[in-house]
């Protein structure tokens, strides 16, 4: 089947134009790290390194405050999935096992919240902040993170408490367990791996911010990650294996995690109205 | 506790029912326990200020030395730079998302093929999204660079250009640039929603449709498109609001420059309030971006809301 055959080789073909795509930017980045100084500013460029040399990852961990900047973005970025986890599950369950007043507009107003724009509130957050002393610092930051994160936190656990029948509070409530302990026995232990999905995107939407930080921190050692290269690229004289060094570290923790999440991807960035 | 010691927190025994539409009469006040923390939390964060942004774009905020008024939006419409910015975003936002459903329709069908290593083909095409955007700026802004960038290399090396190209230094190539480079970053974003939504085609259908003699286009248009009608419209609205409030990576390639061909309508903002500390202006821009969001979001949120009742 000559056809067949083709077709076949067609899409593997298609492939492997996909990957390559999708690659080519990720190599030049690694390509580029592993470039002497003197390579890197070469023209026309080369697209192999003729020598190979980690010098430019040895400069960057040794470069004032990177190792700094690197702690500060796993510390904010995983108190904000703890912070909106926590308050998030709690919403999830009232809104997933209770009909109340106000049910249908409350869960709108989660959704709708997630599609403003950062822009909006970053000049009252700026007030905000350093009337409560709170500019600059990384608490602040960690708030800000969670106006993007809780709101979809919210909705991405009640998709996972939804799809667990009511019978399970029902039967534990026989057995004599309040609303309280229903949650915290019965439906925390099964929405497990929803919940660790919904804290590694709160994680990671937190990582990849670069608004946020570039407007709340001004002290050079509260840096986050994102902010810290993006200001190597605004020195004078740009160091572009150095450049390239960090931002291979910048992306090594949002790819693996990402990887890792690969099943519940689409539920988080589609919140539930993927489902199914 | 207090979630414990509320009255309706403990059903006695015998009034449990099994209908679940009962059993949740007589716990509102639970239900509002649970809810409480998060909207409060949202209120304080999230409602606070963007009331004050509005209420600031008509100089009703903190310290607003002027008049109360709708000056600033009144600017906005004389404001060649704004008008420049909105057709910038317009622009970008339409080119992107159009390359994203190329790209992304492309490879969702490809995965939803039988295909050997799908597990590895599926990661791959996932990579480009996990990037954060302002390091995929920071990369692609090297990638264009005129003297030291991979793109002009190639090109010179195959013999398409004589001379290298200011990919970013020339207003339109720098537009086509960050166009370029936003479309391969975000489109795994709309590959994975219609991928879910081609795996959710019975496969009957198909099998119908290769029975009535349909080819593969027309199996295309007239079974898969209908099928995707929901996903398309999701995916379109988030993408399409992502990309409108996108700032990392215009913000790390271009930094909205040369003028202001690259800036959009978040750059804008930004500028307005960290460069000419124009607070009711600068929220004024970022109220008309916020309604333009809204309107924008209107369809996906209506299906959320209806599919999660």
């Amino acid at each position: 089947m000559p056809r067949a055959r083709m077709s076949w080789a067609l899409t593997y073909l298609a492939l492997l134009a996909m990957a390559g795509y999708n690659l080519l930017p990720f190599f030049w980045m690694a390509a580029s790290s592993l470039k002497t100084d003197i390579e890197v500013t070469a023209f026309p460029a080369t697209l192999l390194p003729r020598t190979l040399t980690f010098g430019a990852y040895g400069r960057i961990w040794e470069q004032e405050g990177f190792v700094q900047f690197f702690v500060n973005s796993l510390k904010i970025s995983g108190s904000t999935a703890l912070l909106s986890a926590l308050l998030g599950v709690f919403a999830a369950y009232g809104l997933s096992r209770f009909d109340f007043r106000g049910k249908r507009a409350l869960m709108m107003a989660f959704l709708a919240s997630q599609m403003l724009p950062g822009v909006l509130l970053i000049g009252p957050y700026f007030k905000m902040l350093s009337l409560v002393n709170l500019y600059d610092t990384h608490f602040g930051l960690i708030l800000a993170q969670t106006t993007i994160t809780l709101p979809f936190s919210v909705w991405m656990l009640k998709g996972y408490i939804d799809t667990l029948p009511v019978e399970i509070d029902q039967a534990a409530m026989i057995d004599g367990a309040s609303r309280w302990q229903c949650l915290l026995y019965c439906i925390l232990p099964n929405i497990l791996p929803g919940l660790v999905a919904t804290m590694i995107f709160a994680f990671l939407l937190a990582w990849g911010d670069l608004l946020w930080a570039l407007c709340l921190i001004t002290t050079p050692e509260k840096q986050t990650m994102t902010l810290g290269i993006t200001n190597l690229v605004g020195q004078f004289r740009v160091l572009w294996s150095d450049v390239m060094a960090a931002t291979v570290i910048g992306c090594m923790i949002p790819a693996l995690l990402y990887l890792m999440l690969q099943r519940y991807l689409v539920q988080g960035m589609a919140g539930s109205a993927v489902k199914g | 506790m207090p979630l414990s010691a509320t009255p309706g927190g403990r059903l006695p025994v015998a009034a449990v029912p099994r209908d679940i539409g009962r059993a949740m009469i007589g716990e509102r006040h639970t239900a509002w326990w649970f809810v409480a923390p998060a909207s409060a939390a949202m209120v304080l964060i999230l409602g606070f200020p963007a009331i004050a942004a509005v209420l600031g774009s008509v100089n009703l905020g903190w310290g607003s030395a002027k008049p109360f008024g709708v000056a600033s939006y009144v600017r906005l419409w004389s404001d060649a730079e704004f008008l420049r910015t909105l057709l910038n975003t317009a622009i970008f936002v339409i080119s992107v998302v159009s390359l994203h459903f190329v790209l992304g329709m492309g490879v969702a069908l490809l995965l939803n093929l039988e295909i050997r290593l799908r597990w590895l083909f599926r990661v791959l095409a996932i990579l480009p999204w996990t990037m954060p955007d302002v390091i995929g700026g920071i990369i692609f802004r090297f990638m264009f660079d005129t003297l030291y960038g991979g793109i002009n290399a190639v090109a010179l090396a195959l013999g398409w250009i004589d001379q290298p190209i200011d990919w970013l230094g020339r207003p339109g190539l720098a537009l086509f640039s960050v166009i370029m480079a936003e479309a391969w970053r975000g489109y795994p974003y709309v590959m994975l929603i219609l991928l879910a939504g081609l795996q959710a085609i019975p496969r009957e259908q198909y099998e119908a449709s290769e029975m009535d003699g349909a080819g593969p286009w027309q199996t295309f248009i007239h079974v898969t498109l209908p099928n995707l009608k929901m996903m398309l419209i999701i995916a379109l609205v988030l993408d399409s609001v992502w990309e409108c409030r996108l700032f990392g990576m215009i913000f790390g390639m271009t930094g909205g420059g040369p003028g202001q061909s690259t800036q959009n309508l978040t750059l804008l903002v930004y500028k307005h309030y960290f460069q000419f500390f124009d607070t009711a202006y600068a929220s004024s821009i970022a109220v008309v971006l916020a309604a333009i969001l809204m309107v924008a979001a209107m369809p996906y949120l209506r299906i959320a809301i209806r599919r999660a009742e």
